[in-house]
């Protein structure tokens, strides 16, 4: 009997109602720092307990101590900060973040609450980073003479704070780039940047990536100095299967493929999950295809995001036993 | 030359002064309040931006596209034939739109910007210009499921233009300006790019101009100087290569000359920018120069936008000055 499926998320959780509340209250100063903590640590206590219930394979935490992925790590690194108000659609705003001087790690941003959660299972629990591509492509720059030096110099940083996560024991440390779909051309310079992160790391490596055109930077793609790719795949019909199937002989990665899509409130059928795994496995052996929704779930209410879970869960099951994966 | 804006401009300031628009949409989509009170607030924002405007000493504004959800959204759920659909990335930026389906015909029956026009007008000291989303980008940017062939749904949308342009044009707008960031990312559609341009601007008297960003002009020029239009404006930041490719042949229309970086808050220096001016007299003469940023203002918070727009009206002063 083969080995495989195994069952992850890409990170975030929604946040509960007390949470989101809290975080408004320490924003306008009626809450002290330490309070919040403790209602982070325990909407994360509640993040694991329903990952272990839902008997997923390999645990995030949730991010209940992050607003905007960006952001967190802008207001902790010197040389950032956060800037003024800027849209980002409808009438949705977001404060973003700015490059003012040098970049400088000073500090682990990420280790405390990982601790915090790897304590509370015993599954392993992803350390998980914003990388550096997407943390210069989403802040304005006022200091490096291009995008290009600004992105080596936060891989730099971004290094330094997958190596403490690496010490601590994170047997796995993911590094977000949803931008890299942005600009295809750019995926060379994505590349060199999280091959600096990443480099003898010590650690199962990730990225994660957001739908995009892929087919002219697929052998870039496919050669990304990752161990695991984990692309948003339902909400683009496993477009990026078919790139595979074209390129069998040059995907030699392990696949985390998105089988939930995480814009929706309506949630997949069994049947419609099951299909998408089943396609997979036309090109991918189960031991190097991972399951995980599309995305972060932090924009899902917590119902919408359990019952997503349930559904994939359920799908995984049902496709292991007809196929004899253990 | 005159200095201008190629659009939008941010709606809401920084604290300490209100978001008043922000909490106005909020408690609109609450039930709170209706539309009436939400277009005051609108109106009011309006007068604001354009005060905005006319304080950094512009020749020529815009109302600042307050009431715009994006840039297409506005123009297109008016049209007859289209609906609204999801977000999408608006081009390699950090900023969405929604997607226009279309659905029927494309079809125009009223003016939809007509109104705001007159009111930004009778609020401003300044000449306003009308700005629109051009018919390329339109289609681009649409799903279609009517026309079946990007040329049918571009032209349906440079029709429904022609009706808009010239209402605004009979609304005694001086100048009637197309957008169309999209023709940099497809550069081979050209012809269907022109013939959309040609129908658009048809029988429109009042100075017509194109605004092209995001990107450069490389392979689409000298045949844009082709086209029925009196400013062609461009992108010298992420274009930055359009200083080069406007050599190849004789400049002949009025150069919007988008220099300063409507994408990062790093402020252009005094220096900087009449450098830039002065590269630009080797394409055409400063009296035929719009001096813009090089994109709307929207991807800026407002307070940098305010200040990038003083520093560009004083680096004009001082081009005047030093290369008169």
């Amino acid at each position: 009997m083969s080995v495989g499926l195994l069952t992850t998320t890409v990170g975030s959780f929604p946040k509960p109602g007390y949470l989101q509340q809290a975080r408004n209250q320490y924003a306008a100063g009626r809450l002290s720092r330490e309070e919040l903590a403790e209602l982070e640590r325990r909407a994360t206590r509640e993040v694991i307990a329903l990952q272990e219930e839902l008997g997923i394979d390999i645990i995030v935490h949730g991010e209940m101590e992050r607003g905007d992925m960006v952001a967190y790590f802008a207001e902790q690194l010197e040389g950032m900060e956060l800037g003024g108000l800027v849209r980002s659609y409808g009438n949705r705003y977001y404060h973003k973040p700015v490059i003012t001087g040098a970049l400088r790690w000073t500090e682990p941003m990420t280790v405390e609450m990982w601790r915090f959660a790897q304590g509370l299972t015993q599954k392993p629990v992803k350390g998980i980073l914003t990388g550096p591509y997407t943390m210069v492509e989403w802040s304005f720059d006022e200091h490096y003479d291009s995008r290009r030096e600004a992105v080596l110099a936060m891989a730099g940083v971004i290094r330094r704070e997958a190596q403490e996560l690496a010490k601590a024991g994170a047997r796995f440390v993911q590094v977000d780039e949803p931008a890299a779909s942005t600009r295809p051309e750019d995926m060379g310079l994505v590349s060199e940047a999280l091959g600096i992160v990443t480099d003898g790391l010590g650690a199962k490596t990730i990225t994660h990536i957001c739908y995009g055109d892929f087919t002219p930077v697929f052998d870039q793609i496919a050669n990304l100095p990752v161990d695991q790719l984990d692309m948003e795949m339902a909400n683009s019909g496993y477009d990026f299967l078919g790139l595979i199937r074209q390129h069998k002989d040059g995907f030699h990665k392990e696949l985390a493929m998105g089988v939930m899509d995480v814009h929706t409130h309506t949630t997949e059928t069994v049947d419609q999950v099951k299909a998408g795994i089943k396609r997979a496995l036309e090109v991918l052996p189960p031991a190097r295809l991972y399951i995980d929704p599309d995305c972060g779930l932090k924009t899902r209410t917590w119902e919408e995001a359990a019952g997503k879970l349930r559904v994939m869960m359920q799908a995984v099951r049902e496709v292991k036993q007809e196929l004899g994966i253990g | 030359m005159l200095t201008t804006v190629v659009g939008n401009y941010p709606k809401i300031p920084n604290r300490p002064r209100p978001a008043r628009l922000r909490n106005a949409i909020n408690r609109f989509d609450r039930g709170e309040i209706g539309a009436e009170e939400l277009r005051a607030v609108e109106d009011e924002v309006t007068r604001e931006v354009i005060d905005e405007q006319v304080d950094a000493g512009l020749d020529l504004i815009t109302d600042g596209q307050v009431r715009w959800e994006d840039e297409q959204t506005y123009f297109a759920r008016r049209l007859s034939g289209v609906s609204i659909d999801g977000l999408i990335r608006f081009f390699d930026s950090n900023t969405y739109y929604r997607e226009p389906v279309v659905q029927g015909p494309v079809t125009w029956t009223e003016p939809a910007t007509v109104a705001d026009y007159r009111f930004a007008v009778e609020h401003s000291p300044r000449p306003v210009k009308a700005v629109l989303p051009g018919p390329y980008t339109l289609a681009r940017l649409s799903r279609d499921e009517h026309y079946a062939s990007l040329e049918g749904c571009a032209m349906a949308y440079a029709e429904a233009l022609n009706h808009e342009a010239r209402a605004l044009q009979a609304a005694g707008a001086p100048v009637v300006q197309l957008n169309e960031p999209a023709i940099l990312k497809h550069k081979a559609d050209l012809p269907l790019f022109q013939r959309a341009i040609v129908r658009a601007l048809e029988g429109v008297s009042a100075q017509r101009a194109l605004y092209l960003y995001f990107g450069d002009v490389y392979g689409l020029y000298p045949q844009l100087l082709d086209l029925p239009i009196d400013v062609l404006g461009l992108d010298f930041v992420a274009g930055a290569r359009n200083f080069d490719v406007l050599k190849l042949a004789p400049f002949s229309k009025t150069l919007g000359l988008g220099l300063v970086d409507a994408r990062n808050t790093r402020m252009e220096s005094v220096e900087q920018i009449v450098e830039g001016l002065r590269r630009a007299r080797e394409i055409a003469p400063l009296e035929r120069v719009h001096l813009s940023p090089n994109c709307g203002l929207e991807f800026l918070p407002r307070e940098a936008a305010q200040a990038k727009l003083a520093r560009m009206v004083e680096s004009a002063s001082k081009a005047q000055e030093v290369l008169a």
